[in-house]
């Protein structure tokens, strides 16, 4: 079963999301802000980290930053989720090596795209 | 006293000629020179009348001194006709020379009641020629060398030049000292109130220092005003956003568990929820998007994008909205379009509310989406239609269509559930573009819009914002008092004073 490691610090979205991606026969993780994701990268190794970027004091940005620098999490594909679709978030999220983007609210068929893909271009 | 003199300066005025006029300095000397050829020979002529009257035997002399005066008269409409002010001015002073030493030379000589004029020649010819000092030397050089050689003729000359009795020395002498007081009072009273305008200049020149300052103050509170307001947007965008995510996303579970349930009233219900939260957000994003735009917190992203991939994307994004409402998508590109460099994402926004808007007022229909590409005055533009077969708009709603909330009427807007801002936010994202939107439509045809953006962003970059109009316009207005402090300080050392605090604070503004 694919791994997936859900950062995100709102309580509602993070249920949501998990049962959805739970029904799509995903083993979800969660952290509820930006150390534990990547302590929780770290340790679960899932195969892919949904990455919400307005957390608290750490924000998604500098979790993925650590998650990148680590040579033990540095290839897992970690996909931007923001609320605002800034083309600058979009800029930024693969300038600090995000393999996708993507914006809230989920749209949970294009989100499952992203994620796919990524599955697919990690085991390619 | 100000409106005459400005009546006076009107009727000066019109005999400087258009290359003098528009330099304020020499203007001012312009109009020292007409002030005298104008009234000087009405005050100067009382002199051969006054040697007319009293001279028991006048002679010739007398006819060449009125003559020599009342030549003054043709100077301005020399001046109007040719130009040449600095040869003219040189040669007047020259006339005035002559003028008033012929006099002297018949009249008494080193004695002469006409020698007070002498004073008036260097007085005008500095007054004519302003603060150059080459000119300066010319016209100083003219009166010294004229002065000998009258010195040397009237030495020379014979006994007879110049007798006229005692008596009516006396009479010409008081004639013509009053009116070479008057005379010279007139040029002095001119000069003060050259000199007083001119210190109303730097008035205003710190007048226009303050506002500038006023204006820069303004701009910086309307900058951290629009700051804040962007701030608080992002803010909202996400206080907004996020319990629409928890609606939005909750319905969508219910949804599917009671799709799998085949519980069909609860699916019509959480569908209605569902579509109530979508457009909530699609307003939300509406909203949020035209207060950025307002704000000029509107980044863009300028990038290479195909055309015709960008078009065909669009179209296929509503083909199935479309074939909700009966409707067909036809896509008529002239190809090849070529490569557009431009925010492909805002221009896919604005098409996507222009098709959007088609295809929810027709039902049954076609939707067109042609473009083509063409020269325009700057390069190579691409041009956009959406044509649908819909219900039309009337004529007198095109002026405020692109206006917010404006919609096509309003029972439209519950039937078609139109926010009124998807035609403002287009045409916004394509003015933001360099581009244009327009529409024409006749009732139960159909409408069209057309929109228009340069192919080469990267050229042209997009339009500023407000607040950068209004900085450039105060740079303008900074140079332009510089300029004022350049010519201030240049014509007018006496009131130097003040001069260094007002360079400084052309320096702190600058």
């Amino acid at each position: 079963m694919r791994k997936i490691l859900l950062v995100e610090d709102n309580e509602a979205n993070r249920d949501m999301l998990t049962r959805r991606l739970a029904r799509q026969g995903f083993e979800v993780c969660c952290a509820i802000d930006g150390p534990m994701g990547v302590e929780m990268a770290r340790r679960e190794r899932p195969d892919v980290i949904l990455m919400d970027v307005a957390l608290g004091d750490m924000d998604g940005w500098e979790a993925t930053q650590l998650i990148k620098a680590s040579s033990a999490t540095a290839h897992i594909p970690v996909i931007a989720l923001t609320a605002h679709a800034l083309s600058s978030d979009r800029q930024k999220s693969f300038e600090i090596g995000c393999a996708d983007f993507d914006t809230k609210p989920i749209d949970l068929p294009r989100l499952l795209g992203k994620i796919n893909a990524c599955l697919a271009s990690k085991a390619a | 006293m100000t409106t005459a003199l400005e009546r006076l300066n009107q009727f000066t005025d019109w005999f400087i000629p258009e290359d003098i006029a528009c330099d304020r300095e020499n203007r001012k000397q312009a109009r020292m020179f007409l002030y005298s050829h104008i009234f000087g020979p009405f005050i100067g002529n009382t002199v051969p009348l006054a040697l007319y009257l009293f001279d028991p035997t006048p002679g010739y002399d007398i006819a060449v001194l009125a003559a020599s005066i009342t030549a003054f008269w043709i100077y301005p409409f020399v001046l109007r006709a040719f130009g040449g002010y600095k040869v003219l001015a040189v040669i007047s002073v020259q006339n005035l020379i002559f003028s008033i030493l012929w006099s002297c030379y018949f009249h008494g000589g080193v004695t002469s009641p006409t020698l007070p004029w002498v004073l008036t020649i260097p007085l005008l010819a500095f007054f004519y020629v302003g603060p150059s000092p080459k000119m300066r030397t010319i016209v100083l050089s003219q009166f010294l060398l004229s002065l000998i050689t009258f010195y040397f003729l009237y030495r020379n000359s014979p006994n007879d030049v110049g007798g006229i009795s005692l008596g009516a020395t006396q009479a010409l002498g008081l004639v013509s000292t009053t009116a070479a007081s008057l005379y010279v009072t007139m040029m002095a009273l001119f000069y003060a109130n050259a000199l007083a305008s001119q210190v109303e200049l730097e008035g205003e020149m710190r007048e226009h220092q303050i506002t500038a300052a006023e204006l820069r103050q303004a701009t910086e509170d309307a900058q951290n005003a629009g700051a804040a307001k962007s701030d608080f947007l992002a803010k909202m965008s996400h206080e907004l956003r996020t319990p629409l995510n928890a609606v939005i996303g909750y319905s969508e579970i219910l949804l599917e568990d009671a799709v799998d349930e085949n519980d069909a009233n609860s699916v019509a219900d959480l569908r209605k929820i569902h579509s109530a939260g979508h457009y909530l957000l699609k307003l939300v994003n509406e909203v949020l998007d035209l207060s950025k735009i307002e704000a000029g917190k509107m980044e863009l992203f300028v990038e290479a994008a195909d055309c015709g991939a960008l078009l065909r994307k669009v179209a296929s994004s509503f083909e199935d909205a479309a074939r909700e409402r009966g409707n067909r998508i036809v896509v008529e590109l002239a190809e090849p379009l070529g490569t557009l460099f431009t925010d492909a994402a805002k221009l896919s926004q604005a098409l996507s509310q222009i098709l959007d808007n088609a295809i929810k007022f027709s039902s049954q229909g076609v939707v067109t989406l042609a473009a083509s590409c063409g020269e325009a005055g700057q390069g190579r533009e691409l041009t956009i239609q959406v044509r649908d077969t819909g219900q039309g708009i009337g004529k007198e709603k095109f002026a405020n269509l692109f206006e917010q909330f404006s919609v096509v009427g309003d029972t439209s807007e519950t039937k078609y559930g139109g926010t009124g801002l998807g035609l403002a936010l287009a045409k916004k994202l394509c003015n933001l573009l360099r581009g244009e939107i327009d529409v024409a439509s006749e009732i139960g045809v159909g409408s069209c819009f057309t929109i228009r953006i340069p192919m080469n962003a990267k050229d042209q970059p997009p339009a500023a914002p407000d607040a950068t109009d209004v900085e450039a316009e105060l740079a303008k207005a900074e140079a332009g008092i510089g300029q004022l402090q350049a010519v201030a300080k240049a014509s007018k050392p006496a009131v130097s004073r003040d001069a260094p605090k007002l360079r400084k604070g052309g320096a702190a503004n600058a």
